[in-house]
């Protein structure tokens, strides 16, 4: 562990440019100097956080604030999501947002509004990515979801707020569940390590998880699985989710599903490698399979019947997450691996296509699938992107979620978990008729007369260009400095030797036997 | 070597792109632009190969640590069939070009660019599955292939095509969970996706993994019990059907059961049991569904699904130790590739110039449209395998491999036998129709009927000489 300025520079960008555009006035003449301000904000944090990752990656864990911060591979993954997703939703939210300010969805006001909380979202997601502090990791939670609810319910519709109520209620009630297994897991931890202060510190907890009461980490884990797993949208406690996904601006909806949705998980997974060197893999494993497996049986058949695109994309949220959950689930070196790269596809392809549902808005006014057609006729290069989002999802190659789709079945498989693996890759198929339909029945066909042809803006269009380009290179081939980054924070959740990298998510089968052995603690 | 068949695969991929940035009235002649230089490419590649004494070449592309991900080999069997589907990928692109007018009768239409797109993925993914050495790059260009198919089946926009492509996409995306299983437990055990990889594989986990494969195959190539998407998905525009639902993509499924045959060194002989019993019932149920068409596209479709049988009965044969038979079904999927476009595209040309299909109301078609009449008679001897049309040859080499080993196995004597049968019986049935609707004075429709373009009629003749000439060629190329 190294101490180094840059976590902290991360947290503060984004904190500083919420605090600068809330200062600002909001006024008609004002919003373009709220843009530039966004858009300098966006362009230093995903410096600041390449830099961060870079550091990272050649294999020094950097700490800030005496330990409260700390930034392992893993950690880094999500990190570099935040970065990445907000960078390019960032984007695109400057010339949807204008669009709307254009047409008189929102006022200057709201026009503030959504930047300001743009900005603190992301900062409460860093925060909780960085937290090495497990109350303040709590703490960062629910800031998140008090940061997002005003997005939500920025278009102050009956729908927008309503979603936004149940957003909150939802995700604080579930949350709070998230608190008993923080505060569990803390008691349990300044009972048994010399220094009660540092029973607050994750790394601390790790380091001594095996002197950890067993039973107490059993149910911190129920505990945690259930409030952290509530924002994570995993069925049964993702009620809220497509409600506050579709309501939300487009850029929005895409911050909360590739990214939201994630750093919850990130959570589950520090406590996931918690409980697995205090109690052995077999509790969290099983209990995180039934929550995966029930999310995506749910959520395929519910994305099926849905009428409203962006509805559509939320379930296939849950079913994502539940994808991931499950790969969690299998375990090995080789399913934690797929689960992270899954993490990190999901989220590319699912920003590109929320991004693709607000080109629909812009252009329809309208997210009814059954009014929606023709976009490809209308407005062809969104039409495109959107049908290679479609197929992504579906898990066609050569787009990325193929690849890691078929490392979470060759992990189900590895892990002799046949049947569950067998039920998945079908209800998969009803994912593939569900996005299909979106491409059948919307992007193509004819487009109603009231549609004139013309595609959206350059500035929805070009981050929406790159999201596709990384999911084709994804697809393609993962690019090595990605890999390594997946692999190392693979090492961490499997407690593997980092001096020695295990080569998932491509590993032989020599590797998986010698790493199926439970390994020592990392130092 | 490997940059010309790499050239093959990538160069129509890029068409694709060019057509999506051109505007319409260019995206014709790109599409044919590019599927005639990726033609030149095999061609070039073939003569390479042939030159150098058929060396197998193989080389990785993709590789993840020292794991091959994705790999080419050129070897006989992979240009031969590689030169057939870009070959009549080419055809179709001509025929096609002139197929989409607002003159045609059936479907007056001006040729998007997304047919043409859609088209040159397909050539090229086509292509790349020929080549390709790994099963990971089998099941990608598998998948890429059933996605292209379901927008094409679905071009013409309405419910009911659309029905059609998703049960086609679902139906054989649900087979290629076969191949998912096979290619991971491939890796799983070996660490490598490599098809060579099959013949270290212990027996029970090979025939697992056969099997999985063999799945998938009777997916793509519509045999029992995944056919039913077949029959439906005629409601593509004809030159679709032509070369997805004839010559290449329903080849896709005989081809990887082919190229696993070939890598898994001693194969254990359940498949061969499981493989044959099936094509049989398949044959029979094909057979049995011929008689109530009376649309010429369904009638092919079915004949489709029974010559594919014939494939899978070949290669099925091989496993009890005929290589006879094995060269009779890949000499088979090169010719019945030909002669089945020639049938389909004159059912192409008979909506073009007659605005039906339905073959109650042809008669006559000899006397309005010498080349059609004489296109139909040759397709349909060609199909049924009389001498001295192609498709006899290699019927007759996978017959004479089914007496071979039917000396020592009686069982599959019989089902040599019936296989026979059925050939026999669906010659008659293609008499009946030939002689319904081809000589005499033309119907009322027929009579109605408008000239054909020129360039169909050019390529409808290229295919009829292929239909005599293809087997020398394959039986010359396999030696």
């Amino acid at each position: 562990m190294v101490p180094s300025v840059l976590p902290l520079l991360a947290l503060a960008v984004p904190l500083v440019a919420a605090i600068g555009i809330a200062l600002l006035p909001a006024r008609d003449g004002t919003t373009r100097r709220t843009e530039t301000l966004h858009l300098g904000a966006i362009a230093a944090l995903s410096a600041v956080v390449l830099a961060l990752v870079v550091e990272v990656a050649r294999g020094t864990d950097v700490s800030a604030l005496g330990g409260w911060l700390y930034v392992d591979p893993l950690a880094a993954v999500f990190v570099a999501l935040i970065g990445l997703i907000g960078l390019l939703t960032g984007l695109y939210a400057w010339g949807y947002v204008r669009h709307d300010l254009e047409h008189g969805e929102i006022g200057p006001r709201g026009h503030k509004i959504f930047h300001v909380f743009f900005h603190l979202f992301l900062f409460t997601m860093l925060l909780v990515v960085t937290s090495n502090n497990i109350v303040m990791m709590w703490v960062a939670v629910e800031a998140t979801t008090l940061g997002s609810a005003f997005l939500v319910g920025l278009y102050g519709k009956r729908p927008s707020l309503e979603a936004a109520w149940k957003y909150v209620i939802i995700g604080t009630v579930g949350v709070a569940f998230g608190l008993y297994g923080t505060v569990l897991t803390y008691a349990d931890g300044a009972s048994v390590l010399a220094d009660h202060e540092g029973a607050i510190l994750w790394t601390n907890l790790a380091a001594h998880a095996s002197a950890l009461d067993p039973m107490l980490v059993k149910i911190a884990f129920v505990f945690v699985l259930i409030g952290f797993g509530t924002k994570a949208g995993l069925f049964p406690m993702h009620a809220w989710l497509p409600d506050a996904h579709s309501e939300a601006p487009s850029p929005v909806s895409a911050l909360l599903s590739a990214v939201l949705l994630k750093c919850a998980l990130f959570v589950v997974i520090r406590y996931l490698i918690l409980t697995t060197r205090a109690v052995g893999a077999d509790f969290p494993q099983i209990l995180l399979m039934i929550l995966g497996f029930a999310s995506v049986a749910v959520a395929s058949f519910l994305l099926y019947v849905q009428k409203d695109l962006k509805r559509k994309l939320a379930y296939s949220s849950v079913e994502h997450i539940g994808l991931i959950a499950l790969a969690l689930g299998f375990g090995g070196p080789l399913g934690i691996g797929a689960a992270i790269l899954h993490a990190v596809n999901h989220s590319l392809a699912k920003a590109l296509i929320f991004c693709g549902s607000g080109n629909v808005l812009m252009k329809y006014g309208t997210r009814d699938l059954g009014e929606v057609k023709g976009l490809l006729r209308v407005a062809p290069a969104s039409g495109v992107m959107m049908m290679i989002g479609s197929l992504a999802l579906a898990g066609f190659p050569p787009f990325n979620l193929f690849v890691s789709e078929f490392l979470i079945l060759g992990a189900g498989i590895a892990s002799g978990h046949w049947v569950v693996t067998g039920l998945v890759v079908l209800l998969l198929t009803v994912t593939v008729a569900a996005f299909v339909q979106i491409v059948s029945g919307s992007v193509l066909g004819k487009a109603p007369e009231r549609i004139g042809v013309g595609d959206v803006g350059w500035r929805a269009l070009a981050p929406m260009g790159v999201l596709v380009a990384l999911v084709v290179v994804m697809g393609v081939a993962v690019p090595r400095p990605v890999a390594r980054l997946i692999e190392d924070a693979t090492a961490v959740v499997v407690g593997a030797d980092r001096a020695t990298p295990i080569a998932a998510p491509w590993q032989k089968a020599e590797p998986i036997a010698r790493l199926a052995a439970p390994a020592a603690p990392r130092s | 070597m490997l940059n010309l068949a790499l050239a093959t695969i990538l160069t129509p991929f890029l068409g694709a792109v060019l057509v999506a940035l051109s505007p319409q009235p260019v995206a014709k002649h790109l599409g044919r632009a590019f599927a005639g230089l990726a033609l030149a490419f095999v061609l070039g590649l073939a003569a390479v190969f042939a030159a150098a004494g058929k060396p197998t070449v193989a080389r990785t592309v993709i590789a993840f640590g020292d794991v091959e991900i994705l790999g080419f080999a050129v070897d006989t069997v992979s240009v031969l069939v590689a030169v057939a589907v870009v070959a009549i990928g080419l055809l179709v692109a001509i025929y096609s070009g002139d197929y989409f007018s607002k003159d045609n009768r059936e479907h007056a239409d001006i040729g998007r660019r997304r047919f043409w797109a859609f088209l040159l993925v397909f050539i090229g993914a086509m292509a790349g599955l020929v080549f390709t050495s790994t099963v990971i790059g089998q099941l990608v260009f598998f998948e890429i292939t059933g996605a292209c198919s379901w927008a094409l089946i679905g071009y013409y926009e309405k419910p009911k095509p659309f029905a059609s492509a998703l049960k086609a996409l679902i139906i054989t995306h649900l087979a290629s969970l076969g191949l998912y299983l096979a290619a991971a437990l491939l890796f799983l055990d070996t660490g490598t996706f490599s098809l060579g990889a099959l013949a270290g594989l212990p027996a029970g986990l090979k025939t697992v993994v056969l099997l999985a494969i063999l799945v998938a195959a009777w997916g793509k190539s519509a045999q029992l019990p995944f056919h039913m998407w077949l029959p439906d998905a005629m409601e593509a525009p004809t030159p679709v059907s032509a070369y997805l639902h004839a010559a290449s993509m329903v080849k896709v499924g005989v081809y990887i059961f082919a190229r696993s045959l070939m890598s898994a060194g001693e194969v254990p002989e359940i498949i061969g049991w499981v493989g044959s019993i099936m094509a049989v019932a398949t044959l029979i149920y094909g057979f049995v569904m011929y008689l109530p068409q009376a649309d010429l596209k369904r009638l092919l479709a079915y004949s489709t699904i029974t010559q594919l049988a014939y494939i899978f009965l070949g290669l099925s044969l091989s496993v009890f130790g005929s290589k006879l038979a094995f060269d009779g079904a890949i000499a088979h999927i090169f010719n019945h590739a030909f002669a089945k476009t020639l049938f389909f595209l004159v059912a192409g040309a008979l909506s073009f110039t007659a605005g039906t299909r339905m073959l109650p109301v042809l008669r006559g078609i000899l006397a309005k449209s010498p080349v059609l009449g004489v296109g139909f008679v040759v397709a349909a001897l060609a199909i049924t395998g009389v001498p001295p049309f192609s498709g006899f040859f290699s019927k007759f080499a996978i017959f004479a491999g089914g007496f071979e080993v039917g000396a020592t196995h009686p069982v599959l004597m019989v089902l040599t036998v019936v296989a026979l049968l059925e050939s026999v019986a669906s010659f008659a049935w293609f008499l009946k129709w030939v002689g319904r609707t081809v000589p005499g004075e033309p119907s009322e429709t027929m009579a109605a009927a408008q000239p054909l373009p020129a360039a169909m009629k050019l390529v409808l003749g290229i295919l009829i000489v292929m239909t005599v000439v293809s087997s020398f060629v394959a039986t010359a190329w396999l030696g």
